[in-house]
């Protein structure tokens, strides 16, 4: 990763901006040789963000606010956008928001991907999207007292325990079943059926018209720890912990931020080794889809099949890292452990167990009749609606959009790894399977290569210098598509502001689109194939809209009608 | 819209603050307990309660009934509702959203009932312990009988706990206190080495290796160099000597590199 | 059909024996944090570093007393504890067998005793540290006598007074130089 200002990747789009839009621009800032940061007129900011989105070729990788009152009396909005076209950059276009006038114009009406940010940015600091329609809370719980927003730096403590509001849910989920947004009332619903119903389908017999759905069920606080109780070092092991599937991703994605912020120098060892930590991840994640894939189409043999393989890569991370999951692995300028002959020649010979025995079980799932039924043309994700929405991973890619962050800006020891960005056309939940059975095959060849080709050298580097308030985006592509952070150091060895966005977060948004149209039996197939966190899913609600009548039903009950299609839920 | 401020859906008893207070179970459950224990040694259903965890702790619950651990040997099945469990397992560090439904999945299940609380989340909060949207573990909603550490707990620690649980065996971890002793002294690592080589020696290793095979040839190659029965050698042979018995080309990059750093300091 | 009865006949018994049998862990395997007391020197080098806050460190200067704590509950085993000591008397070791019944169970402890200060007796630092401060002095060449003992043994505002007494007595100007 060049850190170098000498060479600046993107000034192209800079300029263009300055020309399209013109006293509009009024600070431009480079934090490596291919991230700028563009601060622009508050009243301004959408027209820019959607120019730069739809006529610059760019995708919405993250937004959001961070209090900078003590830096230069504001807050501020940064708009991430991961610029696509033929020269690959980053453009984050940010905006100042004064404190007495806490709001600032909503980009969503024009892309439609900045909604969840925007709602979070009004959780976290209390500034108001001003034209988004949608005024529920994002992140907060509703036990949450109003008016207390988390991350603002003077509102509280991060150990700081609200006493809970309420004891009960009071979510509103919508849905635009006749073409406007309408709450579908349900009523006092006796306390052991209203579940956090994380999902809501609203139905018309068994076609499904609309989703709607609940997430954050797993808010911590983390981005808060981040700039309090831990060091910057330390946060690499909070990372891990974002997710248990992805985690080290995580973890390179923050260190990425936090050594691009500073410039420092991470040595090729350490970025091979961190690449192969990466692809092993890679392996355990996609084997783990695969198993899930053949369970809902009931093929529950091979489940149990991908599943004892997938120990393979578990014991290779075991092996490698000294666990099999949360590999705490990364430091700031490097990593922890070395990769010695006798850990090499062990993993390189449960890469070959792997690739034979992966082999014959993915021609077999591939063979089933059933397969092919059950998921093409199922969970349709349209084009269009994928370029509204910024999703990544095999989903993005299997609607023929070749996004893939080890490409596109390559981070880590990927620059020089030579291998092919998978795509499909079908848009379906057979386009995905596909993508990763590949994208499984390729890692494997990965592994091999870094192995026997790892670099000389030191795998840490240390006595950098460190300064205050430097920030930059740390990036990483995770099995279900790109991590990306942004950090800020802060004047005592912590974190001012981290940001932290997982892909699922970009994938959950064009999910209600993809399951309209859709039955409710091919529903779990069709959020598997997005590859969410392992879903803590208890119940899911059926609305009938022509009925109006509603049905909370256990999730392991849709699951099961997915896979044995008879006697429905709804009768 | 969202957030009501006024109390009139609490249901969960409160202290003085408004704070929730753990759930309590009464003296005739506990003693229903020990009856419960010889009752589903044979069988045990057990539901699993995701109070906000990264999922780490699921996916390995997940590999410890996949037939290469197979908790399905000692009679542990996985059921899909409350209703049917005789086990809960609370996993993640509860989040304040999932305080109600872990609740109410504690009161769906019947008694007597046994509580295990898996993960580091679970035990205590873990890393999370003390954030603004997490009450700290398992046992601050409900009680819980057994814990099962780990950042995740692996399938055969899972499988450790469970068994542990229902008394097939023993517990093995107990509370330690060691009180210093007279004369206890910390050993300084390989005396006959001049400090600041050695301290050069350890971080190179460190910054070459990581810490734990840095280490380990950090110490290997000092010991070469201090060793009494090579003590007819030079320092130079004795470095090569132990090279050639090795067949690790990267083990020798660093003892080569290691030699380099020893001999810059050695300026005595 | 018959593929997938190959595949499931050629994998043989997947299952572990354990706990019939011992689990194989690999080599380095991230378990059971283990305090080998007797090179602990209480510094709390592994308390500041550990990102959970499972080491924990008191001093209660009444009771002459350094209170070193793990809580294996709150562990998250990434070995940091292992990387920073400066002793080596902390490390990760194979164990997982780590589940308990009593919450109590989970902590493990260790106490150390104070080095007074020989000049004012205050408690400043554990005895252990400073007698391994010694150690490594001695280990740099450095010809430990019975004045460089007890000025490692001084506390730091005793020290700072004693080097101003000395400072102020060897760098008096007297008027007779000048002349």
């Amino acid at each position: 990763m060049s850190v170098s200002g000498e060479t600046r990747v993107g000034q192209g789009y800079v300029d263009a901006l300055r020309e399209r839009f013109p006293s509009t621009v009024l600070e431009e800032e480079w934090q490596t040789g291919d991230q700028v940061t563009v601060t622009v007129k508050l009243n301004a900011l959408p027209e820019v963000v959607e120019w730069l989105y739809y006529n610059q070729g760019g995708w919405l990788s993250v937004l959001f606010g961070n209090d900078e009152r003590q830096l230069n009396g504001n807050f501020a909005v940064y708009y991430v956008l991961s610029m696509e076209g033929i020269v690959k950059s980053w453009v984050v276009v940010r905006a100042l928001v004064e404190p007495h006038a806490p709001e600032f114009p909503s980009v969503t009406p024009r892309v439609p991907a900045a909604v969840w940010g925007e709602r979070e940015i009004r959780d976290m600091f209390g500034l108001t999207p001003v034209g988004l329609p949608d005024e529920r809370r994002l992140v907060l719980p509703d036990d949450w007292p109003a008016d207390l927003h988390p991350l603002r730096k003077d509102s509280m403590a991060y150990n700081q325990r609200p006493a809970p509001v309420g004891d009960t849910e009071t979510y509103t989920f919508v849905n635009d079943a006749t073409g406007s947004t309408r709450d579908v009332p349900l009523g006092p619903l006796h306390i052991t059926s209203d579940e956090p119903g994380h999902f809501r389908l609203f139905v018309d017999g068994e076609d499904i018209v609309d989703a709607d759905y609940r997430m954050f069920y797993v808010h911590r606080g983390m981005e808060k720890l981040a700039e309090t109780r831990m060091g910057y070092d330390e946060v690499t092991f909070l990372s891990d912990r974002v997710c248990g599937i992805c985690g080290f991703t995580h973890s390179v994605a923050y260190a990425t931020s936090v050594e691009n912020a500073l410039g420092i120098n991470v040595p090729p060892r350490a970025q091979a080794i961190r690449s192969v930590f990466l692809e092993v991840e890679r392996l355990h994640s996609h084997l783990l889809n695969l198993g899930l894939a053949s369970h809902f189409v009931g093929f529950d043999t091979g489940f149990m099949q991908f599943f004892r393989v997938r120990e393979k890569a578990m014991t290779m991370a075991e092996l490698l890292t000294g666990a099999r999951k949360t590999y705490g692995m990364n430091l700031i300028g490097g990593v922890r452990r070395d990769i010695m002959k006798d850990e090499r020649t062990r993993t390189l010979k449960m890469v070959g167990e792997l690739r034979s025995e992966v082999k014959s079980l993915v021609d077999m799932l591939l063979e089933t009749p059933h397969l092919r039924q059950r998921t093409q043309g199922v969970g349709l994700l349209d084009k269009k609606i994928a370029r509204d929405f910024s999703p990544v991973g095999p989903l993005i890619r299997a609607s023929g959009f070749k996004r893939d962050i080890r490409k596109d800006h390559a981070y880590a020891g990927y620059a020089d790894l030579s291998f092919g960005v998978h795509t499909e056309e079908g848009c379906d939940v057979l386009s995905r399977v596909l993508i990763r059975v590949r994208e499984f095959f390729d890692s494997l060849d990965m592994i091999e290569y870094l192995l026997g080709n790892l670099p000389a050298g030191p795998i840490l580097v240390e006595g950098f210098a460190y300064t205050p308030h430097k920030f930059a985006l740390g990036f990483a592509e995770a099995p279900r598509g790109e991590d990306i952070h942004w950090s800020m150091t802060g004047d005592n060895q912590k974190l001012y502001r981290w940001r932290c966005r997982a892909p699922t977060y970009a994938n959950w948004p064009p999910l209600r689109y993809m399951l309209r149209g859709n039955t409710i039996s091919d529903a779990p197939l069709i959020v598997a194939s997005i590859d969410p966190c392992y879903s803590c899913t208890d119940r899911v609600t059926l609305v009938d809209v022509r009925k109006n009548k509603s049905t909370t039903v256990p999730y392991k009950e849709i699951e099961r009608y997915g896979r044995e299609r008879k006697d429905s839920p709804l009768k | 819209m969202n957030g009501p401020a006024h109390g009139s859906n609490l249901i969960v008893p409160r202290d003085a603050n408004g704070m929730p207070v753990p759930l309590t179970e009464s003296e005739e459950i506990a003693k229903l307990k020990g009856a419960l224990l010889k009752d589903i040694q044979r069988s045990a259903y057990v539901y699993r309660v995701d109070c906000g965890g990264c999922n780490g702790c699921e996916i390995e619950i997940f590999a410890a009934i996949t037939p290469v651990f197979d908790a399905e040997r000692f009679g542990i099945k996985v059921v899909a509702s409350p209703r049917h469990a005789d086990i809960l397992l609370f996993t993640g560090a509860v989040t304040r959203a999932m305080r109600m439904p872990a609740l109410r999945a504690y009161q769906a299940a019947p008694d007597p009932k046994i509580t295990v609380s898996y993960g580091a989340c679970g035990c205590s909060g873990g890393i999370f312990h003390d954030l603004y949207c997490v009450w700290g573990g398992t046992d601050k909603v409900v009680p819980v009988d057994v814990y099962i550490p780990g950042c995740p707990p692996t399938p055969p620690a899972t499988i450790y706990g469970f068994a542990m649980a229902l008394g097939l065996l023993g517990q093995k971890l107990h509370a330690s206190h060691h009180v210093e002793g007279e004369g206890e002294r910390a050993v300084v690592a390989h005396p006959q080495v001049p400090l600041d080589i050695r301290v050069e020696i350890e971080r190179e290793a460190r910054r070459l290796a990581g810490y734990r095979s840095g280490k380990l040839i950090a110490d290997e190659f000092m010991h070469v160099l201090t060793e009494e029965s090579a003590a007819a050698l030079s320092l130079d042979e004795r470095v090569k000597r132990f090279l050639s018995g090795n067949d690790d080309p990267r083990k020798e990059e660093i003892i080569t590199r290691l030699w380099d750093v020893s001999l810059q300091g050695a300026t005595v | 059909m018959l593929k997938l009865f190959k595949i499931i006949s050629d994998a043989g018994e997947a299952t572990h024996k354990y706990p019939f049998a011992p689990y194989p862990v690999s080599p380095g395997f991230r378990g059971k944090p283990q305090l080998e007391a007797n090179q602990c020197i209480a510094c709390a080098a592994c308390v500041i570093a550990c990102p959970a806050n499972a080491l924990t460190m008191s001093t209660d200067t009444e009771a002459n007393e350094r209170n070193w704590e793990l809580n294996l509950g709150r562990c998250i085993f990434c070995g940091r504890c292992e990387e920073v000591c400066p002793t080596k008397a902390i490390a990760l070791t194979p164990e997982f067998e780590l589940a308990v019944g009593n919450k109590a169970d989970l902590l493990q402890k260790a106490t150390f005793r104070l080095a007074h200060c020989v000049d004012c007796g205050t408690p400043f630092a554990p005895a252990k540290e400073v007698e391994y401060v010694m150690d490594l002095l001695v280990q740099s060449g450095i010809q430990v006598d019975d004045a460089q003992r007890a000025h490692l043994a001084t506390c730091p505002e005793c020290k700072r007074k004693q080097t101003v007494f000395r400072d102020d007595q060897s760098q008096h100007m007297s008027t007779e130089i000048e002349k």
